[in-house]
């Protein structure tokens, strides 16, 4: 027996006279299977999260309009439907284990559950930032700041929300929370670059302010040809042309 | 898409069973039902010239209501009075660019008529529990009354106020205040409230948890709730009494500043440049 093939059984409890002999044979093996274990006995000392009264009311909410879904036979709008149902059960789950996590800090093996927490969080704000109902995308954009600012997918969703999002608040709410990530080693060029970029995309003068603020705030000089063009464009609104002029003479 | 009930108004074309359309005193109405009365119901207005309101109420289908009324001074400009009747002649019909159509429970007005001499003020009437998103850039004052579910409104020129929500509220208004009171707050959404020149005045049930971010470049931050805000920037908080004696307190500060009411909840942002920022307990 392979490792590969080991791995596929230790998820289902492992069985078998080969299983058995090849975690004898394989230290490697071993670890995971006594890793895994120590990970379901974690899981079970956890305390159940007790659902709201509405979870029921919901989930038969989703469910009748995932069936509408299918009748209507629009495959698109079905899939939408089931990504808030899975997006709901994540936020459940979520927090139940950011719950049972903040209890007890000090055992090691939770060390493991709180990197399973940090993969929940980041599935959990960018299927959020994917949903129809601006307060939902808006929910992603708040979770985003609970992730690692190393978390590359994270910020390219942000990024996406910035220059496409349909909704004037979501943008704004999304270059916010773009700040984190121009602090980290990891992403900060990325995250400079796109917000440079975004500032010619955007027509609304809310979000142009909090992009020239953000820039100005970064002394991104790379964002001085942009800015100037901003200033001398009669079309752009004067408190915008007003701030981008402020945001270059705090660049000098 | 056979699903999808299509109408042209003022075209003539009211032949579906489901929708009337009735003209009187040059006002137009049309009902459109929704599909699915146990289903959740959503309605979204896209463009529109005059003031738009939207209404919920104790029926089932959307009752839209339309007045057509002429720009002062708009004539004689523009595509050289192609709207204009000839000389001894009145208006009987002919497209008016509205269109209206439901899918999946969802009714879609779309009101294009940005060339014309003439607004279209409109009411539409939803049942109380409807969804609704509106989004138009060259109309008037817009308002939304008496719904209970997820609000969503941009409006380019004009105010924007919302009365007697429940549910969720996300609003922009580019030069006009956002106005808006909330009967009862969705305990788990986010709401944001935003408008480049304009006031943010927005009114919360006193039990509300939530957690504030609020930003003004050029104004205040008022409220009578009582704020625990977050440290980043010290804030200077004063007390002072208005002219019916009632006492409010001030916070100014610089920045985005966060607080928290009531233990704290969802995140609700609050964002204007040019304008103040009231937040009122009810």
């Amino acid at each position: 027996m392979t490792c590969d093939q080991a791995r596929t059984q230790m998820l289902g409890g492992g069985e078998g006279k080969d299983f058995a002999e090849h975690l004898e044979s394989c230290e490697s093996c071993r670890n995971e299977v006594s890793r895994i274990g120590t990970l379901w006995q974690s899981l079970d000392l956890l305390p159940m999260e007790e659902p709201s009264g509405q979870v029921r009311e919901r989930f038969y909410e989703m469910l009748g309009a995932y069936r509408q879904g299918l009748a209507s036979a629009e495959p698109r709008r079905a899939f939408q439907w089931w990504q808030m149902a899975a997006a709901a059960a994540l936020v459940v789950v979520g927090l139940g284990i950011g719950y049972g996590v903040r209890e007890d800090k000090s055992r090691p093996e939770l060390v493991q559950l709180r990197e399973e927490v940090a993969s929940m969080r980041q599935l959990v704000a960018l299927s959020l930032m994917q949903q129809q109902s601006a307060s939902d995308r808006l929910r992603g954009v708040s979770w985003s700041y609970q992730v690692e600012p190393s978390d590359e997918e994270v910020m390219n969703a942000l990024v996406t929300t910035v220059n496409h999002d349909p909704s004037v608040n979501v943008r704004l709410a999304a270059v916010d929370a773009l700040r984190p990530f121009t602090g980290s080693p990891a992403t900060h060029v990325m995250a400079r670059n796109a917000v440079i970029q975004a500032l010619p995309k955007q027509t609304t003068p809310i979000v142009q302010v909090a992009l020239i603020d953000f820039l100005a705030e970064l002394k991104e000089r790379n964002a001085a040809p942009e800015l100037r063009r901003l200033v001398s464009d009669p079309d752009i609104d004067s408190g915008v042309r007003k701030r981008a002029e402020w945001a270059l003479e705090r660049m000098q | 898409m056979n699903m999808t009930r299509r109408l042209l108004a003022g075209m003539g074309l009211a032949a579906l069973a489901a929708a009337q359309l009735r003209a009187q005193d040059g006002r137009q109405q049309i009902t459109m039902p929704f599909r699915d009365p146990s289903m959740p119901r959503k309605l979204v207005v896209e463009g529109g010239t005059g003031s738009l309101t939207i209404r919920g109420y104790q029926g089932q289908d959307a009752i839209i209501e339309y007045t057509g009324r002429e720009i002062p001074g708009a004539n004689g400009r523009g595509r050289s009075g192609r709207n204009e009747p000839p000389a001894g002649m009145h208006r009987i019909g002919g497209s008016r660019g509205l269109d209206i159509t439901e899918e999946s429970n969802t009714v879609r007005v779309n009101s294009q008529n940005i060339f014309g001499g003439t607004a279209r003020d409109m009411v539409i009437q939803v049942p109380a529990q409807t969804s609704v998103n509106v989004k138009t850039m060259f109309g008037g004052s817009m308002t939304i009354e008496n719904i209970s579910g997820d609000i969503e409104a941009e409006n380019f020129n004009g105010q924007v106020t919302i009365n007697n929500a429940s549910g969720s509220v996300v609003a922009h208004s580019m030069n006009g205040k956002i106005l808006v009171s909330l009967d009862r707050v969705a305990a788990d959404k986010s709401m944001s409230f935003s408008t480049f020149n304009g006031d943010v005045d927005v009114t919360l049930p006193a039990d509300t948890k939530a957690r504030f971010k609020m930003r003004t470049d050029f104004g205040e931050i008022y409220t009578d709730f009582d704020v625990k805000m977050e440290a980043n920037a010290a804030p200077v908080v004063e007390e002072s009494k208005d002219k019916s004696g009632k006492s409010r307190r001030r916070v100014r500060v610089d920045g985005t500043q966060t607080g928290t009411i009531n233990g704290g909840g969802p995140e609700m942002q609050f964002t204007t440049f040019n304008g103040r920022i009231l937040i009122h307990k009810k």
